[in-house]
């Protein structure tokens, strides 16, 4: 076995696509329960153009599990989110604010029960992210051997929230402390059979990834420091515009570089080491072009609808006030005419945004990982199966799966 | 030997599941057809055709990850698509594992849920209710009477107006000056005529009353008006309206949980028309119906008039049709209809509570 192993992503536009769609239908026909399905068939297809060495990964989760795990967590969230619902009703009555009759002191009430509801989701949040993670690990094969991840969800939850707590408080200065100690709780705490991941490395050194956040925050204080002493307004605005675009790449630029050094500084079975060249600037470019893309198709086929819908109508013989008022048999026709369309495009551009961002991102950022000492990995033996019960349902419950 | 059965391996590779070696193996199939025969260095394992699954959605064409329905981790991965075809059975489904723990889980689920909407919030939401300040009480009210308007309109930029004709609003003063007489009560009522023909009148929070027009052309005397009328002062009273909006609040959180993104803005017009239809418990109607008596009683009105009125819409309309809920279908109408008569038994000094003159603009109200 050769010593270094290159990662490898094979996956196809096309077959993802027609993928996407034909789960997509199912999941509507079935009243949106097939979506556990649905997700679970385009991890199987993804996991398994992923390939390390030419031997592709397994996904053995089923969209069964994913479907009992959400049952779960429902009877769980639900008795927790009707408790906090009804306290903030009783608070703040927020939900009833009518915005035109609203004082001020109305909406800062309503803000604040805004932030409670988060806050109180929070835990939750951080809770579903890590058995999310755990699950997606403990139904992820390689070779045949079981990835695995230890049940300790609610230590990540707690650690989190004082990391969050300390970056939020500096503004944001010990970020790089709270992604490299959250990372490495889960990393070591991921097993690949029989073998243990480790996250080496120093937080400190996450900092240069940090870089063009600096200098877009540099922007807008130089921004607002103008504007309060020099009342340059329009000098300010153009800063603060620049420093937040800066911002933003550099936020990506963070996440790529924080991934890259993370991964290089991993260790599996004390031995086997990785390295990994993701690109902001093909993450980035990608992102823009897909954007791009999807933005042209979305304007183009919503106008096509509505001319094709407006035609319709005139030459069937109606006045816009006739389908208004929806009592006409044409009428009918044409608004299942623009519903079906309408959906048929909401289809499309999804499956368009898998195909042409997330997809290449994925394969962008497999094909830039190495493996290096891979000669010890057939060391390494089976682990026992992990049957949690429910599966990622608080993540789904939750709705933050993301986009595979 | 060679050929009988042989299938070609070329880059196909067994993992055993125990550890990540991919061995190279010969392929054959046996002279009956019926067994895969996986050929290691060391060994030969028989596979049954008839329990041999293809993963599915699989990526790279033509290359396919092989399983065996009884061994959960050992894989056969071939790149020959000419092995699939000696592999009939590979798309069959192969039941999983588990189904009593689905039903457990599906039906656990269920019951909590039922437990929740049924039990849960109705208990927090009439505890909740009796401590909920009136203003906040004042402002839901507001907000979801002009909800209301806006959903019974046939125009969405039209709201659906309050009837304004100044006689008529003079009569249903006068008539409730009357009802309220005796009452001490802890907020304003604030009493309104939607321009609708629904034969129904509705309670909010914040001790708002509102008729539709349907129901005062249908009362065939002011006595029935004011008998709707005493019921309804009834629920605001005992925070019926209030009550109901908590738990509907309440149970929409669940429901929303429930069906995602489903739920979304229609959450405000869903609570707006449950509160139209609202079916109080019977215990609340009954005790709001018994308020009215009392109330009818002080206001020299014959109690048998709510029943009079209950018996009439039930003769016309039938038990439910084109009447919302929260009169007729209730399925104890006909033992309010005798309650109410019941009721009539003690002496009451009648007196009209309008005059000829007064109804008559009450009946125009709208006009
Ligand atoms: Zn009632």
């Amino acid at each position: 076995m050769s010593a270094q192993i290159q990662g490898r992503y094979h996956g196809k536009g096309e077959p993802l696509f027609w993928l996407y769609i034909k789960t997509a239908l199912l999941t509507m026909v079935k009243l949106g329960i097939y979506r556990f399905w649905a997700k679970t068939r385009i991890r199987k297809y993804i996991w398994s153009a992923t390939s390390a060495n030419e031997d592709s990964f397994e996904y053995t989760g089923t969209g069964l599990e994913k479907f009992l795990g959400f049952l779960v967590a429902i009877v769980i969230l639900a008795i927790y989110l009707g408790i906090v619902q009804m306290v903030l009703f009783f608070a703040g009555l927020n939900l009833f604010m009518d915005p035109e009759t609203a004082s001020g002191a109305d909406i800062v009430r309503q803000v604040a029960a805004i932030y409670i509801t988060l806050f109180a989701v929070m835990p939750l949040l951080l809770f579903a992210q890590y058995r999310a993670r755990r699950y997606k690990m403990a139904r992820t094969r390689w070779r045949g051997i079981r990835f695995g991840m230890e049940n300790a969800a609610w230590g990540y939850v707690w650690r989190a929230i004082g990391h969050y707590f300390l970056t939020l408080i500096t503004l944001g200065i010990l970020a790089p402390r709270a992604s490299f100690y959250l990372e490495k709780y889960m990393t070591d705490r991921t097993w690949y059979g029989d073998a243990r991941f480790e996250q080496d490395g120093k937080w400190t050194a996450l900092y240069p990834a940090m870089k063009h956040l600096f200098i877009g925050a540099g922007f807008i204080i130089v921004g607002v420091a103008l504007a309060a002493l020099f009342e340059a307004i329009v000098a300010a605005i153009l800063l603060s515009i620049v420093g937040y675009i800066w911002m933003i790449v550099g936020a990506v630029y963070y996440r790529v570089q924080a991934f890259n050094y993370l991964t290089a500084h991993k260790v599996l079975d004390d031995k086997i080491g990785f390295y990994s060249e993701v690109k902001t600037s093909t993450v980035i470019f990608t992102y823009i072009v897909g954007i791009l893309i999807i933005g042209a198709v979305s304007s183009i086929a919503f106008t096509a609808l509505f001319v094709v819908g407006f035609v319709g109508a005139f030459v069937t013989g109606m006045s816009f006030e006739a389908s208004l008022s929806g009592s006409m048999v044409g009428a009918v026709a044409l608004a299942i005419f623009g519903v079906v369309g309408y959906i048929a495009i909401l289809l499309t551009l999804g499956a368009l945004s898998l195909v042409i961002i997330v997809q290449p991102i994925i394969a962008h950022l497999v094909d830039g990982v190495q493996v290096h000492g891979a000669e010890h990995l057939d060391d390494i033996t089976q682990r026992s199966a992990d049957l949690g019960a429910d599966a990622e349902g608080f993540a789904d419950a939750l709705d933050i799966g993301g986009a595979i | 030997m060679i050929g009988a059965g042989r299938l070609d391996a070329t880059g196909a590779a067994y993992f055993d599941g125990d550890s990540p070696i991919g061995q190279p193996v010969g392929l054959r199939l046996s002279e009956d057809g019926q067994t895969l025969l996986i050929e290691l260095a060391d060994r030969v394992i028989a596979w049954q055709v008839t329990d041999v699954r293809s993963i599915d959605d699989f990526a790279g064409k033509g290359d396919s990850m092989l399983r065996m329905r009884r061994d959960p981790v050992a894989r056969l991965f071939t790149p020959n698509p000419f092995v699939r075809r000696a592999l009939p059975h590979l798309t069959r489904r192969a039941p999983p594992a588990g189904r009593g723990r689905l039903a457990m889980w599906a039906g656990a689920a269920v019951c909590a849920v039922f437990v929740q909407i049924a039990v849960l919030v109705p208990f927090l939401a009439d505890q909740l209710a009796d401590y909920i300040p009136l203003k906040g009480e004042r402002a839901l009210g507001d907000a979801t009477f002009e909800q209301i308007k806006s959903a019974l309109a046939d125009n969405e930029y039209l709201p659906l107006q309050t009837c304004e004709n100044a006689e008529g609003l003079a009569a249903l003063t006068q008539m409730q000056n009357k009802l309220t007489a005796s009452l001490e009560l802890e907020q304003e009522l604030r009493v309104f005529v939607l321009d609708h023909p629904m034969i129904n009148a509705f309670a909010l929070p914040g001790g708002y009353v509102v008729f539709f027009r349907g129901l005062i052309e249908a009362a065939q005397a002011p006595e029935e008006v004011a008998a709707v009328f005493g019921h309804e002062i009834g629920h605001v009273v005992s925070r019926d309206p209030t009550r109901h909006a908590l738990r509907s609040a309440g149970s929409i959180g669940v429901l929303g949980l429930m069906f995602g993104d489903f739920a979304g803005g229609a959450v405000v017009l869903f609570l707006a028309e449950r509160l139209i239809d609202a079916q109080y418990s019977q215990g609340a109607e009954a005790a709001a119906d018994t308020f009215a008596y009392d109330v009818l009683h002080d206001a020299q009105i014959e109690p048998a008039a709510l029943g009079d009125m209950f018996q009439r819409l039930k003769d016309e309309h039938g038990e439910t049709e084109g009447i919302v809920a929260h009169f007729l279908s209730h399925p104890s109408l006909d033992a309010r209809i005798q309650a109410a008569r019941d009721a009539s038994d003690r002496d009451t000094q009648v007196a009209p509570v309008l005059d000829a003159e007064a109804w008559a603009a009450l009946q125009n109200i709208c006009k």
